[in-house]
């Protein structure tokens, strides 16, 4: 099972209501249907994990909170809240988030700064990563599709855990513009991939 | 600055918000289906993103899942009674025993079980165990939530003022607030069309810089702004210090 995830995880995918159907099984407490959950979202997630915090160790520790949070709640689930991936993908992200979040508060103790570190200096060798990493072509297309600003505010929020007030101090951008830019890239993107699918 | 809370979306959607904004994108989501409906469109976009980066985790991963779920409780279907661990960093935000609060007198009962059940339905509740934080929370919740609620930034680290006329009710949050000197903590101030200032509320920041403050039973009649200011413990009658944070409405 572990094997059909490093076969690629689409490979090991079931339909969205097959998935549905899994999740609400497990939430019901069957231990077989959250095996097959598992199967099945626990290389995105770990990947997500890994993309954000970087850290080998602390992506799993990531991907196992989050696999047994979805154990935890998935009697609460419903599928007006969005499909079953969308949900535990974002319940992913926003740990990884946090986890990324409390390291950088960590270290901005130890370095007595009262704000955030923020380097927006490795932009250049941070998209080369990500373009490397990243596997499905309709994802490297979207992005390819953006504006650098909307990639650029992307990845420092999605992909960094920058809040909006960071993003914006960042790039020394008003506020406004920070979240309006934030919100455009997703559109875009989502725009593109309604187009081409 | 005017500051819709619906500006906050796009950040919502990719995690990009503080613990505090996250708070009050929560309490505004179930009354706003414009939000909810885009929301769902573009966590599919990020959900995508997300997949693109599929690492297979090693196999011992998967086993000590398994072997973790075997002894852990479920929740229950929503019942907006029980906290997910998730948000309990949301309602870390109304941890402020403020001298001096007084409790707003309107009944929260049936309305914000509504609003906190459709909460839960969507995120996860902003809520524990602790009574007086879920009373602020709630208190909050139900501000932000009113179908008039606005949000304004207010220049004390990283914060926002959410004013709702029809609650009759101003709530000050945010985090990154430096610290008043010493033997000082912030206040809260209505300032009138005639330049007068009324009294609200005194706070301190948390020692993580986050805070959250509330003024009940205001009517927005003739109110032109709000200034925070720091002034002796206890707070004054008259606004003594420098003027620290201003917003206009």
């Amino acid at each position: 099972m572990g094997d059909e995830d490093a076969a690629g995880a689409a490979a090991a995918r079931p339909a969205p209501d097959r998935l549905a159907g899994l999740l609400v099984a497990a939430g019901r407490g069957d231990a077989d249907a959250f095996e097959a959950v598992y199967d099945a979202t626990a290389a995105s997630v770990h990947g997500l994990a890994l993309r954000i915090v970087r850290d080998p160790e602390m992506a799993q520790d990531v991907t196992q909170e989050v696999m047994v949070e979805v154990w935890r709640q998935a009697a609460r689930y419903r599928p007006d809240l969005g499909s079953p991936r969308t949900w535990i993908l974002t319940i992913a992200h926003r740990r990884a988030v946090d986890r990324v979040r409390a390291e950088q508060a960590h270290s901005d103790r130890l370095q007595r700064h009262a704000r955030p570190e923020i380097d927006v200096h490795d932009q250049d060798a941070l998209v080369d990563t990500m373009f490397r990493q990243w596997q499905a072509t309709r994802v490297r297309a979207g992005l390819a599709g953006l504006t650098p600003l909307q990639r650029e505010a992307l990845e420092l929020t999605y992909y960094k855990g920058y809040t909006n007030a960071q993003l914006a101090q960042a790039l020394d951008i008003p506020l406004g513009t920070a979240k309006a830019r934030i919100r455009d890239a997703i559109i875009r993107l989502r725009d593109m991939w309604e187009v081409t699918t | 600055m005017n500051d819709n809370v619906h500006g906050l979306l796009g950040a919502y959607a990719v995690d990009a918000v503080t613990d505090a904004e996250r708070a009050a994108f929560d309490a505004h989501l179930p009354g706003c289906e414009d939000c909810a409906a885009e929301l769902a469109g573009l966590r599919d976009v990020a959900a995508a993103l997300a997949d693109a980066e599929a690492v297979a985790p090693p196999a011992a991963l998967r086993a000590r899942v398994l072997e973790e779920v075997s002894r852990t409780a479920q929740l229950p279907p929503d019942d907006a009674e029980v906290a997910p661990a998730d948000d309990l960093a949301a309602a870390r935000e109304a941890r402020h025993a403020r001298s001096g609060h007084r409790w707003p007198r309107f009944v929260l009962a049936a309305a914000s079980v509504a609003v906190l059940a459709g909460v839960g339905a969507f995120a996860g509740v902003v809520l524990t165990e602790r009574n007086a934080e879920l009373a602020m929370e709630q208190d909050v919740m139900m501000v932000a939530s009113a179908p008039d609620a606005h949000s304004m930034d207010l220049d004390l680290g990283t914060s926002h003022l959410v004013v709702s006329d029809r609650m009759a009710s101003v709530v000050a949050m945010g985090e990154d607030c430096p610290k008043p000197h010493d033997g000082m903590e912030y206040q809260l101030w209505v300032v009138m069309e005639d330049g007068s200032k009324h009294a609200g509320p005194t706070f301190m920041p948390e020692s993580d810089g986050s805070f959250m403050t509330m003024l009940d039973d205001q009517s927005m009649d003739g109110v032109t702004g709000f200034v925070v200011t720091e002034e002796p413990m206890g707070g004054s009658d008259e606004p003594t210090g420098d003027m620290v944070a201003v917003v206009e409405l």
